[in-house]
């Protein structure tokens, strides 16, 4: 299990297995979680918990809903947890529980796909982003104010890497569909960003 | 000043999220793990409800099958064998009762030739075996008044079986030397109360106890033995698969 979790060089991967060998190996864990052992499921759930909710928040509106997803999250993942046969990591697998139980939960509540049609000629702001000033906090709060559709497609798209044709399968909508929601989402985006306060026009350095 | 490219802005937010974390506000462990419980909860009943009702339909549809092979041996052999039963034996009974008590019995010999109906004659029988004193009356209103008798006879049905066998029992010598076919009537009369009275002593005894209480049939669906301490099966009867003979008695 060590072996499959180095076989992918990540610097916060290798962090966090340090960490869960400070205390537990990830095989205790996942053993003892495959056992049905509720302490070492929370453990898992303790020393997880805090990067999954962050996958969540990306997916829902705020961190109400954020954290509900993540609760069925948790627990299809002890009810799963034979289905994972350490093909890629533990937390990617994870990962992938909480994503799925997130587009579960979108499709679920399809609240009227709120789609707004977006001025054609608005106006996309050329300014350059200075990232550095802007926290993570920061981009997931523009993340969840886009429509459910959109932040969708985007997070599935930009951060997970679906493709086009995986998002119209997982989501119902055309491929077509997909693109052109990703790329509005991402003109919401850049607007969004450029209005956030002490940023855009007035930090841009080009 | 360049506008952003697609890739360049989204490789900002991978990065951004790469390794993000996020406190949970509220401590949801206790709500994850009532989850898990209820999950389990929910499951495992539908696991064993899906067993149950194989084995229940597994059961009926066997029982069906071979309902569908003996029932029509048994709607036309069983009523007539019971009547035929009935019958004999009264014919039978009354001859060596006539030797004994013949003074007694002619009335009810009147009573039976006005009556004609088998029940009715079944029903007089009774009463010339249980009390040779009442008799001579009952069989005289029974020549009066058949109404009642006919009313009467459900409910003696089941006694008249026992004081029959009872009264065989009693003049079984006589019964025997006088027609061997008594004896024939005998064995169907014996063969019909299930042996419940028998002690349960062991688990095949409780098994062949519910397996008499449900299967009706001669041929059980399974008997154990259990004259011997431990219990061994003593005859299987599954449909088409069939495998030793009926516990004897």
């Amino acid at each position: 299990m060590l072996a499959t979790i180095a076989g992918k060089p990540s610097s916060s991967l290798y962090k966090h297995t340090m960490k869960l060998t400070r205390t537990y190996t990830i095989n205790d864990l996942l053993e003892g979680c495959k056992a049905g052992d509720r302490k070492i499921q929370e453990l898992l759930y303790r020393q997880t918990a805090s990067k999954m909710l962050a996958v969540c928040m990306r997916y829902a509106r705020d961190k109400m809903e954020a954290e509900d997803v993540l609760q069925m999250g948790y627990i299809k993942v002890f009810g799963k947890i034979n289905e994972y046969r350490g093909d890629g990591s533990f937390e990617g697998w994870i990962r992938r529980v909480m994503v799925n139980t997130a587009i579960e939960n979108y499709r679920k509540n399809l609240r009227s796909l709120s789609v707004v049609d977006i001025d054609e000629a608005y106006e996309q702001p050329s300014t350059g982003f200075d990232f550095s000033s802007l926290g993570m906090q920061d981009l997931m709060k523009v993340i969840q104010k886009l429509a459910d559709g959109y932040r969708m497609v985007f997070n599935m798209y930009v951060i997970e890497g679906y493709s086009h044709r995986e998002i119209a399968e997982t989501l119902g909508i055309t491929e077509g569909a997909s693109k052109s929601q990703l790329s509005r989402a991402r003109t919401i985006l850049k607007e969004e960003i450029t209005k956030m306060e002490g940023f855009g026009y007035a930090t841009y350095t080009g | 000043m360049q506008p952003i490219q697609d890739r360049d802005f989204d490789q900002l937010f991978k990065d951004a999220f790469d390794g993000a974390e996020v406190k949970p506000s509220r401590d949801l462990w206790n709500d994850i793990e009532s989850g898990i419980d209820a999950k389990k909860k929910r499951i495992m009943p539908v696991y064993w409800m899906a067993a149950a009702a194989v084995i229940v339909l597994a059961t009926v549809s066997i029982l069906m099958y071979r309902q569908g092979e003996e029932e029509p041996k048994f709607a036309v052999v069983k009523p007539t064998e019971q009547i035929l039963t009935t019958e004999t034996v009264t014919q039978k009974i009354i001859e060596p009762a006539k030797t004994t008590i013949e003074h007694q019995v002619k009335p009810v010999f009147v009573a039976q030739k006005e009556t004609k109906a088998v029940v009715a004659k079944s029903s007089s029988v009774k009463s010339v075996t249980e009390t040779p004193t009442q008799k001579v009356a009952i069989a005289e209103s029974d020549a009066q008044t058949q109404e009642p008798v006919f009313a009467k006879v459900d409910d003696s049905k089941k006694d008249l079986n026992q004081k029959i066998e009872e009264i065989i029992q009693q003049q079984q010598e006589t019964v025997i030397a006088a027609n061997p076919a008594v004896l024939k009537t005998d064995v169907v009369v014996n063969t019909n109360p299930e042996p419940e009275n028998k002690s349960i002593r062991n688990v095949g005894d409780v098994v062949n106890f519910i397996v008499n209480t449900v299967d009706k049939r001669k041929e059980k669906i399974i008997q154990f033995r259990t004259d011997d301490d431990d219990s061994s099966i003593a005859s299987i009867n599954i449909g088409p698969f069939k495998i030793g003979k009926r516990n004897k008695k």
